[in-house]
């Protein structure tokens, strides 16, 4: 067989592959796969940022009258103008403000509260450990609406008992959010701390260092990324929420997502998309900083695996 | 010197209870009560919302309705998902890193948003719709807003960039060389997914699946926005309780059967895989 190929040269150049062969070659299982692969990646990539790119779209449509309405909801858009940009209505500069401000509120109580309990729950050795950890991520098992509920007849129940007013309040809010964003900084920060060997704290003590500097100089430079990533993840669950911040807004402390709701149910605001795009780059360039002062992997590797 | 470690959550752990017992404490209470109309309750402790609750079929269907729903994404999502996130932990870092930024950035924007973003796209006058009435796909009745198909691909779109995002770290953890292992000894790719890479990851494919059923079975601003009000799942019926018709003793009821629902679901689930996994590693 094969002395016959090589008597009968069939091309000038025998050891060029014939076409049968290249499509072989092009097409074997393992190329294939990887293109099906990517291609699946990217479609999704895209499915994730379709709604995105056409608020997006809608915010530089410069709408067409359609029967003595401005109908401008429509992708891809009609035209380009930044008009609604500059005709943003205040009230949705107010309630970015007020996202902004209750994120940020939420994920500094957050971390108040959730480094130190990662710090016992994990470096600790008390009876009950397993049940205490059960309690503090309690809050992830339940669903929002429960806490909402949950919430909003609680500020009710201690509007009469106490005569404090929380209820449709920013302190309320900000309570509310800091109950669902504390168990993601226990997860970030307890995964950083049982990656690292406590015997470096011990040989840290044994050398001379003060209680304080061992925790300063050892443990604060360890656990950082899980604070980098448990804070963002707090930050990021109070800002996006909807459902919690539904229950226990009120006039003056409506969060920028519940405005987007509302105007969706009822009467729709048109300078919304606007307003979304201006978000959507906002927290682009913040994760930009974010990525530039510690990394993203580290974000990801710490907050990924349990929260 | 360990014992301070303990002491250090003493506050955090005070605060959380408060925060978890004290409003938990007062709407189980409340569920407790009747209703006596513009949002007072009555003041005979007794189980008439619980016996209302789980026999009137308005409810209990959309508790049904709720569960399917749920579980229908959950899985819809993991098999959406499951191929993206090993695509991704597969590629190199450099690329990983840059697509899974995308898909955080993409979480800062909030559901309502996308909601919105989900509306245009599928409106009748959109470009998708029209291009796929003109190429015949669709008929004339074609509607995604207002229908169970909407409200599908609107929670399935939220709980994609999650599910990914977590799957990535979990698969990140099955080692190459184990796939590479399989392949050398003569394994077909289908048997290294189902045999390798599947059963090392079900773990946190599990957990994962689980937190998304939480969230899913709470999630409310889909189901009534896509659902366009004729979609009744429970939080849209706890939503229109509490803040329409201000029944608070109702609400309340409500939310401590979805509440109890899932943690059951949940105890149920876990205490299962636990099963499962003892009576493989019996068998092997």
């Amino acid at each position: 067989m094969t002395e016959q190929q090589s008597a009968i040269p069939t091309s000038p150049r025998p050891r060029t592959l014939n076409g049968y062969d290249r499509l072989m070659r092009r097409f074997d299982a393992r190329r294939i796969r990887r293109v099906c692969a990517l291609t699946w990646l990217w479609i999704v990539v895209a499915a994730i940022y379709a709604p995105i790119l056409v608020v997006i779209g809608a915010s530089v449509d410069p709408g067409e009258d359609v029967a003595g309405m401005r109908a401008f909801l429509v992708f891809p858009p009609r035209g380009f103008s930044l008009e609604w940009y500059f005709n943003i209505h205040p009230r949705l500069w107010h309630g970015l403000w007020v996202s902004i401000s209750m994120a940020t509120v939420s994920c500094a109580f957050g971390l108040l509260l959730g480094v130190p309990a990662a710090l016992g729950l994990i470096r600790g050795n008390f009876p009950g450990k397993i049940v205490l950890g059960t309690l503090f991520r309690a809050p992830l098992q339940m669903p929002f609406i429960v806490i909402g509920v949950a919430f909003l007849q609680g500020y009710y129940a201690i509007g009469n008992m106490f005569g404090i007013q929380i209820v449709a309040t920013f302190t309320g809010l900000v309570i509310g959010h800091v109950f669902v964003a504390t168990p993601y900084v226990v997860a970030a920060v307890g995964v950083q701390l049982q990656r690292f060997n406590p015997a470096m704290e011990e040989a840290a003590l044994i050398h001379g260092a003060s209680r304080w500097s061992t925790f300063r100089r050892i443990t604060v430079p360890i656990i950082m990324p899980g604070i980098y990533a448990g804070g963002l993840y707090a930050f990021l669950v109070s800002f996006a929420d909807v459902t919690i911040s539904l229950f226990l807004s009120g006039p003056n402390a409506t969060p920028f997502p519940v405005m987007v709701l509302f105007s969706i149910e009822e009467d729709f605001e048109p300078t919304i998309p606007a307003m979304a795009t201006i978000v959507f780059f906002g927290s682009l360039v913040l994760l930009l900083i974010v990525q530039r002062l510690v990394g993203l992997n580290v974000l990801l590797r710490g907050g990924g695996s349990n929260a | 010197m360990r014992a301070n470690w303990g002491l250090i959550l003493v506050p955090s752990f005070l605060i959380g209870m408060i925060m978890l017992i004290f409003p938990q404490a007062v709407f189980l209470r409340a569920s407790f009560f009747e209703d006596i109309g513009l949002g007072l309750l009555g003041n005979t402790f007794n189980i008439a919302n619980y016996v209302i609750a789980f026999t009137d079929p308005y409810y209990t269907d959309a508790l049904k309705l709720n569960f399917f729903l749920s579980t229908t994404v959950v899985f819809l999502t993991i098999a959406v998902s499951f191929p993206v996130a090993y695509t991704i932990a597969r590629m190199t870092p450099k690329w990983a890193m840059l697509i899974l930024a995308a898909i955080v950035v993409s979480a800062f924007v909030s559901v309502a948003i996308k909601v919105l973003g989900i509306i245009i796209l599928f409106g009748g006058d959109g470009a998708l719709v029209v291009t796929l009435k003109r190429l015949g796909i669709i008929g004339d009745g074609f509607a995604v807003i207002g229908t169970l198909p909407g409200v599908i691909i609107g929670l399935t779109h939220l709980g994609i960039s999650f599910m990914v995002l977590m799957l990535f770290s979990v698969i990140q953890t099955v080692p190459r060389s184990l796939e590479e292992a399989a392949e050398i000894h003569g394994a077909a790719r289908w048997r290294v997914y189902w045999r390798v890479i599947i059963p090392l990851s079900l773990p946190g494919l599990i957990s994962t699946s689980l937190l998304l059923f939480n969230i899913i079975m709470g999630a409310f601003v889909s189901a009534l926005v896509l659902g366009g009000g004729k979609i009744l799942t429970f939080p849209v019926l706890i939503q229109q309780s509490l803040l329409i018709h201000l029944e608070y003793g109702m609400s309340a009821t409500l939310s401590s059967m979805l509440l109890i629902f899932v943690l059951s679901i949940n105890v149920v689930s876990v205490f299962l895989v636990t099963r499962i996994r003892a009576a493989r590693l019996a068998v092997t």
